[in-house]
């Protein structure tokens, strides 16, 4: 019978075979390159943090360590350690600055960016376009005039600049509130004038309105400005860096910069540190993603 | 005509609704506008002033009658050796700084896209492989700098010299980041693995906007993949890589901790910031500081006014 092959079930080799194709075969390569390129670093850092002093500073890289020593642990936390880096601290200084400056963004920047999309005034449309030319200017660049300025304030109002935790937060509010405003101001652009123009007819104020219309239907864009804060907060170094000087003081960043360049190696404490600090970040994003690129995208980009 | 009678009063104009809105708009703009003008945009003016100055240590705490030294400390900078173009051992800063901005810029671009194709059709585990792909934007700067500084290592515990040297590659152990020329390389390579991920969301979301009806219109005229690829996806996408590099461009060229935590700015890795931070921090001159980042910011300005002027503006349709 002519048509017999065909009717006659594949087999399994035959149906692997049919399904490797070249442009599937590029893709599962591509995707691999990626995700090997990604998670490996990752995971070096995770499995690199239970590593002994021994198996760090071998002849050979340890990939899989024997078992998940607490060593590197211990010495961040544990005060009985000869080098005790009291970690805690640290951590601590670290969300009480983030979390203070992710609020304070979320708050100013709904006000600022409800003024920008509903009202009218002169001046608007050159603040909304011009805003991002904020970030023409760099860290480095304002670093040397803010140092200044803030130290004759600080000799003039009795304020110590150094080591000053508010005013780290004021500085990272001065970075991220551009892009904060811009974001949502066209995200709030997006839902209709007629369902808050209903309200005002009603009767609601302008403030009602916000509370109870607005910002309901703008919690994704929300969420993504306090997370996109927070991380900037978190993860910052430079103007940490030149303001922090004690090191009870220390954000994350700058311990894990000064524990790399002790006298004696640690590579695996390096490590350990590194791990606490990214762990909750890259976990608040996966866990939260979609309101993250909702958020970015959607006023973002023309088109 | 308007008489006296028919034009508003003072009062009436203040009570107006439309300025009592706008009112409104500047009382919800305030914090934000004092922040940003007085902890950005002064600071900004005052670093124009302090660059035509003398100002270090010394005088720091009474920056205000620092002696005006006119173009003295952009002088310095462009005499400096750190900054000049000596050939092609020893680019300089400004050239280094431009080169690497472009290519990494580049890089991340066209890493950004290839991951928003690879992502755009559906397959099993998308989802779980578009969050994987955001881990190098998202991790912080620090842990990712000293984890590649790691896996970098000049001993043969490194892991990229262990796996060159098992698979017979290289006879000893190579000091990456401490080579010139490869150690440029590797902080390019870097950048665009930390930032692509950026270009990536922004694509993919153009990307899934596109018609289909487009490319069945194009299956139906026997258009190959790459020609599919080449007339419709491409022109398609042409606003937002642009955008996207631009942006990029700018956020590269300006950028101080990715370089500092890797290699430190040595071994033909120092770029602008980079100086900037050492003159004024190490040298505790900052005047030049100053003036260093204002050279950086002029570059930079000049580049995008080219750019927008003359690439964007065939690029204006949707």
């Amino acid at each position: 019978m002519s048509n017999g092959q065909n009717d006659k079930p594949k087999n399994v080799i035959e149906h692997m075979a049919s399904w490797i194709t070249i442009p599937r075969f590029i893709f599962v390569l591509l995707l691999t390159i990626f995700l090997v390129s990604i998670l490996f670093p990752f995971y070096w850092m995770v499995s690199s943090s239970f590593k002994t002093y021994a198996e760090i500073g071998g002849r050979e890289p340890v990939y899989i360590p024997s078992a998940l020593r607490m060593d590197a642990y211990k010495e961040l936390f544990d005060s009985e350690t000869d080098e005790y880096w009291n970690f805690g601290n640290n951590i601590l200084n670290s969300i009480l600055i983030a979390i203070p400056t992710a609020i304070i963004a979320v708050i100013l920047s709904t006000l600022g960016a409800y003024a920008i999309a509903r009202l009218y005034f002169r001046g608007k449309d050159l603040l909304l376009n011009s805003i991002l030319l904020i970030y023409l200017f760099p860290g480095v660049l304002l670093i040397i005039p803010l140092f200044a300025m803030l130290a004759q304030l600080g000799a003039r109002l009795g304020f110590e600049v150094r080591d000053n935790l508010p005013i780290l937060i004021i500085t990272y509010l001065a970075q991220t509130l551009p892009v904060a405003l811009y974001m949502l101001a066209n995200y709030f652009r997006t839902i209709p004038a007629e369902i808050e123009q209903a309200a005002l007819i009603d009767g609601c104020s302008r403030v009602g309105v916000i509370w109870k219309i607005t910002l309901p239907l703008a919690i994704p864009a929300l969420v993504s400005v306090a997370i996109y804060t927070f991380m900037i907060a978190w993860n910052e170094f430079l103007y940490a860096f030149v303001f922090l000087n004690d090191r009870t003081m220390f954000t994350m960043p700058i311990q894990i910069n000064t524990i790399y360049n002790d006298p004696t190696p640690r590579p695996h404490v390096v490590m350990a540190a590194s791990t606490i600090m990214t762990i909750p970040v890259v976990f608040l994003f996966l866990a939260l993603e979609k309101f993250l690129e909702q958020g970015l995208v959607s006023g973002g980009v023309k088109g | 005509m308007t008489s006296a009678a028919e034009r508003k009063s003072f009062k009436e104009r203040w009570n107006s609704l439309q300025s009592r809105e706008a009112r409104l708009a500047w009382a919800l703009i305030l914090p934000t506008a004092l922040i940003v003008f007085g902890l950005v945009i002064f600071p900004a003016i005052f670093s124009v002033w302090i660059s035509f100055r003398e100002v270090g240590l010394n005088n720091l705490n009474n920056v205000f009658n620092a002696p005006f030294v006119g173009f003295k400390n952009y002088i310095d900078v462009f005499n400096d050796f750190a900054f000049k173009f000596q050939g092609m051992r020893s680019w300089g800063a400004a050239v280094t700084s431009i080169v690497y901005s472009f290519v990494a810029t580049i890089s991340t671009v066209l890493l950004g896209l290839i991951a928003a194709l690879l992502l755009n059709r559906p397959f099993r585990g998308r989802g779980i492989a578009r969050a994987v792909f955001l881990i190098p934007y998202v991790a912080p700067i620090v842990s990712m700098a000293f984890v590649w500084r790691w896996i970098l290592d000049p001993r043969p515990s490194g892991v990229v010299n262990d796996v060159l040297l098992s698979a017979g590659l290289i006879e000893r152990p190579i000091a990456y980041l401490a080579t010139r020329g490869l150690a440029l390389l590797l902080v390019i390579i870097f950048e665009s693995w930390r930032y692509f991920p950026f270009a990536m969301l922004m694509i993919l979301a153009r990307l899934q906007a596109i018609d289909d009806t487009l490319y069945e219109a194009a299956e139906v005229d026997g258009a190959s993949t790459v020609a599919k690829f080449w007339y419709i996806t491409l022109p398609e996408l042409r606003y937002v890589i642009g955008a996207i590099f631009l942006l990029r461009l700018m956020w590269t060229f300006n950028k101080f901790d990715d370089i500092f935590l890797l290699t430190g700015g040595g071994f033909g890795t120092k770029v602008l910031p980079v100086l900037t931070y050492e003159f004024s921090f190490r040298l505790f001159n900052f005047g030049r500081g100053a003036a260093t980042s204002m050279i950086l910011l002029v570059i930079l300005i000049a580049f995008m006014a080219l750019y927008i002027g003359v690439v964007m503006r065939n690029v204006d349709e949707t």
